[in-house]
Formats: structure tokens, C-alpha cells, sequence
């Protein structure tokens, strides 16, 4: 037990012990109910995607995004706090609607079907790009300018 | 070479290393990632359970959009796990490069309890989310793959609280120490967290520790250091990308965000009188059998039958009741449904309304061609053979010559291009 745990005794035991119990039958059940309803070679493709998931996040998605914060560290270090986190959550904002528009652009190639995906998506996706970035460019703007304000206010008391 | 690999590791670590990172963080993330997954997990066993219903099951008919509620929360909980996850994974990334990789067996099997936690939850969510796509690219069935893989993500998600559960209950609570830090010191603090972080990593290689236990610096890495964002930045910013997603896509589910509408793959409106379609005429290849002119509804029975031609089915009496179309896909649309009371058509041929019945559509192949459905709805009195649809004809889309509607029901089960309707006995 490290000092920044908790000792849990008691119904904490008892309530971890439960989970745990618990945990396990879930998992059972769902790791037996699959060969139930799928195929070997259905069950080998599914195998195929949960081990591609964990390549595909852990050696591409982080270090992607490791990349970018290290890059975003080196040429926006004269920005304050709360510029680098307009910044940064304006980005995380347009990489998660990223990550959901792109799978939609190539489904909208694939089906054919009244009603489904057919909306202008790409264009969407710019457009919501394009007000991040106005709105994190006026906020980031805005900032920085109060910063100098206060800055020159507090040197010139001094 | 296990040193060289433990010195790889430790280089990594380092490149990885962040001073926002921390257990706290973790727990908050955990926290809210946990709540979604329920919420996905209590709807999406609901919607299995309607399609799928034990002969326990226990049917709930009011309100009448019940499904669409729970179904268009399933999705959008879904769509904002997407964020949470994604987050959750960046803040213990650290702790997979820890050195060694399995320290005992106990260590080896919460690892490998991690792995398909992870593992499950990249592809639970990613099928979830194509899924509603209309768009099919793996080798398995997505709809007993996801409700499997859904047992074994709440299982770990168990195991893992149970596993880390001294650590989330020594973070539950923002730590007061870091409350009371003067602004002055933090900066000094989180140069120190950012030391701290990447020391962490090291120290914890070296004692074959947890990362995120002993990372020493978590109350000082709160504030930022120079050229980062805080940690409170970090989970404003995957607040902000988590909302964003959901108002952007929450609108083909809930009216109320329709105007905001701007990336479901439905939209609330559009198609054939103003309500979308799943599966089309022609996917099911049903178009001349519902044009003909000697269509007629076959109810039977073991002892009566009965046809009736659509002017026969018109000529009874007709009620209209406002129903929603609750797809499985999370869309739906309110509209206006007009037909005959489908207990009427069963008093016709002398049996109990409440029956089970079997549905039979024009449709000569695909898996919902057939469906049955339970004495509580035949019985209830909003359940209707419907023939019309916002106060028009039926549209071909929408079932011409004639489809179920019935309060509560998934989508997939309002079968359209009706041919027959069997009392089972």
C-alpha cells in the first residue's frame, strides 16, 4: 500500500471482493456467449479487430497526440494558461468531431440508403473547424491582450 | 537484452511523460467514463432484451416513446464515451511501459484484464458508432458481437473498480492541499510535478511500482507548467470536445437538438412524409408484391382466417395515434399513425386480444421479415395496422400497402409490407 492509497477494510473488502466476483462472471459470460453466436472464422475476425484496436491507440493515436502537445509545447510557449488551454481544448474539440466525421465520409462512399448519410458532412467538418478556430484565435486574442494590459498596469505602479 | 528493453521503456517513459497527468485526473475521467458505460450498458441490454425477450420479460408500453428514449440515450452516451475514453487511455498510458511488464501472476492477470478491458472498449464503442453508419466493415454479426462484448466490457469495468479501488477512494476527492497552494508556488510546484512525472516513471521502473501511485507531484501538477495546459484545462477541454460531439449529433434523436444536427447520419424530417426510412422497397425487393392489386392481410388463426383487402381494411373504424419510429440506429421521428386497432382485426376472427401473434412481411429474405410480437401489445389499444401516415396514404417507404405500428417497440419490429398475421396459439 503506497501513501497515496487508501487502506479499505471491512465492507470495502467485502465490496471489492463482490465486484470482483461479479467482474469476472460478466466477462464469462460474454467471452462464452460469443463462440454461441459467432463462427471460428467470425470469432478469428473479431480476435483480428480487438488486437488492431490496441495497436492502432496505443502506437498511432498517443503517439500522435504526444507529437502534438510536444509541438504545440515548443512554438506556443510565450502563450499564458488560459491561451494554451483555449488552445488545446479547441483542438481537442475539432480532432474528436474529426474522429467522428471521417468514418462517416467513407460510409457515405459505401451505402446507398434513403435518409442515411446524407448530409454535406465534409463541408460541415470545415465549417466547424473554421469557428473553432475564429472563436479560439478572438478568445486567445482577447486574453493576451488583458494580460499585457495588467502587465503594463502593474509596472507602471511599481 | 531485458536491460536494454528496460532501458527503452524508461526512454519512452520519458518521452510520454506529461505533468497533467495523475491519478486524480484518472479517477475523474474514470468517473465519468464509468457512468456513460452504464448508461450504454442498462439501454443496450433494454433494446436486446425487446428484440431478444426471455419468457420473463416484462413489456413497457408507457410512455410510447420509452424505446426512443432509451435508445436515443444509448447512442448519444455511446458517442460521448468516444472522448472520455480516449482521454481516460492518455492518462495512464504511462503505466503501460512500465518495467517489468508482469511482475506475478496476479500482476499478469490484472494486465491481461486491463488488455481486454481496453481492447473491448476501442471496438464496442468504434462498431457502435459505425454501426448507426448503416455501414458493415468486419467479418462478425454487429448486433450479438456488440451485446457480448458489452457483458465482457461492464464485467472488467467491474474488475478494474474492484483492483483500483483503495487508489479511487484515496482520489475521490479533489485533495485539499492543492486547494490551499498559493498561486505563487505553483508554478515552482509544477516544475517540480513536471520533474516529478517524469521521475515517476523512472522511480516506478526501478521498484516495479504504478506510475500514476507514486507520481509525487500530483497535487503541484495541477496548476500548469510553462508551455502546457492545467489539469483543470485538460478536463475542460475533453468537457468541451464531449458536449460538442453530443449536441452535434444528439439531434437525430432528440428534436430539441435538431437544429444542431450537423453530423448524425439521420436527420428528424426528411425522407417520404417527413420521416426517415431504415430499410427501403427495394433492399427488400417488395415493390411489385405491395403495388399488386389483389393484395390482401391474412389473419389467422388455428380455427378462423380472414383477408382483407386494403378498402376492407380502410372501411373499419379507423384510429390515429401520434407513435414514434424508434430505430435500433438511435434516430427517431415523432409522426401521426392511422389505421385499424389491431385487437379489432383479431375480435374479426374470434380471437383473444391478447395473443401472441406471429408477423409475416412481403419480403422474401433479410432477418426481420418475420417478427413476433407479445400479447401486450397486440392488446394494447394504440397498437394499429397501419395505412396511413401523417394524414397521407402510406408511403411505399414507409410499408404501403400496410405495417405495424405499436407503442414502445423498436423500430425493427414495426414490420412493414405486411402479408400475414398468425395467432399463435
Amino acid at each position: 500500500m503506497t501513501g497515496s492509497e487508501v487502506a479499505v477494510t471491512g465492507r470495502g473488502k467485502w465490496l471489492r471482493w463482490g465486484l470482483g466476483a461479479a467482474g469476472v462472471a460478466g466477462i464469462a459470460f460474454g467471452l462464452l456467449g460469443l463462440p454461441g453466436d459467432l463462427g471460428p472464422p467470425q470469432l478469428i475476425g473479431l480476435l483480428g479487430w480487438l488486437a488492431a484496436a490496441v495497436v492502432l491507440h496505443d502506437g498511432v493515436l498517443v503517439a500522435l497526440s504526444t507529437l502534438a502537445g510536444a509541438g504545440l509545447k515548443r512554438f506556443t510557449f510565450g502563450l499564458g494558461t488560459v491561451s494554451q488551454v483555449i488552445l488545446r481544448a479547441t483542438l481537442l474539440c475539432g480532432a474528436a468531431a474529426t474522429l467522428v466525421v471521417v468514418p462517416l465520409l467513407k460510409a457515405q462512399q459505401e451505402v446507398r440508403t434513403l435518409t442515411v448519410d446524407e448530409g454535406p458532412y465534409a463541408l460541415a467538418l470545415g465549417i466547424f473547424w473554421l469557428a473553432l478556430v475564429v472563436l479560439a484565435a478572438a478568445a486567445i486574442a482577447a486574453v493576451e491582450l488583458r494580460l499585457r494590459k495588467a502587465a503594463r498596469a502593474s509596472a507602471h505602479a511599481a | 537484452m531485458t536491460a536494454a528493453l528496460h532501458r527503452r521503456m524508461d526512454q519512452a517513459g520519458r518521452f510520454y511523460a506529461s505533468p497533467v497527468r495523475g491519478t486524480r485526473l484518472t479517477v475523474v475521467l474514470g468517473r465519468a467514463l464509468a457512468t456513460v458505460f452504464l448508461l450504454c450498458f442498462v439501454t443496450g441490454v433494454f433494446s436486446h432484451l425487446l428484440q431478444d425477450p426471455p419468457s420473463w420479460m416484462v413489456y413497457p408500453l408507457r410512455p410510447v416513446w420509452i424505446y426512443q428514449l432509451t435508445q436515443g440515450v444509448h447512442i448519444t452516451a455511446g458517442i460521448a464515451s468516444i472522448p472520455l475514453l480516449l482521454a481516460k487511455l492518455w492518462s495512464v498510458f504511462p503505466n503501460l511501459l512500465a518495467w517489468p511488464p508482469v511482475r506475478g501472476v496476479a500482476h499478469g492477470l490484472e494486465r491481461a484484464s486491463i488488455a481486454l478491458f481496453v481492447s473491448s472498449s476501442l471496438v464496442e464503442v468504434t462498431i457502435g458508432l459505425i454501426n448507426t453508419y448503416k455501414w458493415y466493415p468486419w467479418p462478425f454479426p454487429f448486433r450479438q458481437t456488440h451485446y457480448w462484448l458489452a457483458w465482457v466490457i461492464i464485467g472488467s469495468l467491474a474488475v478494474h473498480i474492484a483492483v483500483k479501488l483503495p487508489l479511487i477512494a484515496a482520489h475521490w476527492r479533489r485533495p485539499s492541499a492543492t486547494a490551499a497552494m498559493p498561486r505563487e508556488g505553483a508554478a515552482a510546484a509544477a516544475h517540480a510535478g513536471a520533474t516529478d512525472a517524469a521521475g515517476a516513471v523512472a522511480t516506478a521502473h526501478s521498484t516495479g511500482t504504478s506510475v500514476s501511485a507514486t507520481a509525487t507531484g500530483e497535487g503541484a501538477v495541477a496548476a500548469a507548467s510553462p508551455g502546457r495546459w492545467s489539469r483543470r484545462g485538460f478536463l475542460g477541454g475533453v468537457t468541451a470536445a464531449t458536449t460538442l460531439l453530443v449536441v452535434t449529433t444528439a439531434g437525430q434523436s432528440f428534436a430539441a437538438l435538431g437544429a444542431f444536427n450537423i453530423f448524425a447520419p439521420r436527420r428528424q424530417g426528411t425522407g417520404p412524409q417527413n420521416v426517415p426510412v431504415n430499410r427501403t422497397s427495394e433492399a427488400a425487393g417488395v415493390a411489385t408484391a405491395a403495388g399488386a392489386a389483389d393484395w390482401v392481410l391474412r389473419i389467422h388463426s388455428r380455427s378462423h382466417t380472414r383477408s382483407f383487402s386494403r378498402a376492407e381494411l380502410g372501411a373499419m373504424p379507423q384510429a390515429t395515434f401520434d407513435l414514434p419510429v424508434a430505430c435500433v440506429e438511435g434516430w427517431s421521428q415523432n409522426a401521426a399513425w392511422t389505421g385499424v386497432p389491431i385487437r379489432d382485426l383479431l375480435a374479426a376472427i374470434g380471437a383473444a386480444p391478447d395473443s401472441d401473434l406471429r408477423i409475416t412481411s412481403l419480403e422474401k429474405d433479410g432477418f426481420y421479415r418475420q417478427s413476433t410480437m407479445p400479447a401486450a401489445y397486440s392488446a394494447d389499444p394504440q397498437t394499429l395496422v397501419a395505412l396511413a401516415l401523417n394524414g397521407e396514404t402510406l408511403d411505399l417507404e414507409h410499408g404501403f400497402p400496410a405495417r405495424v405500428m405499436a407503442p414502445g417497440r423498436p423500430g425493427v419490429l414495426q414490420t412493414k409490407w405486411l402479408a400475414d398475421i398468425e395467432v399463435l396459439a
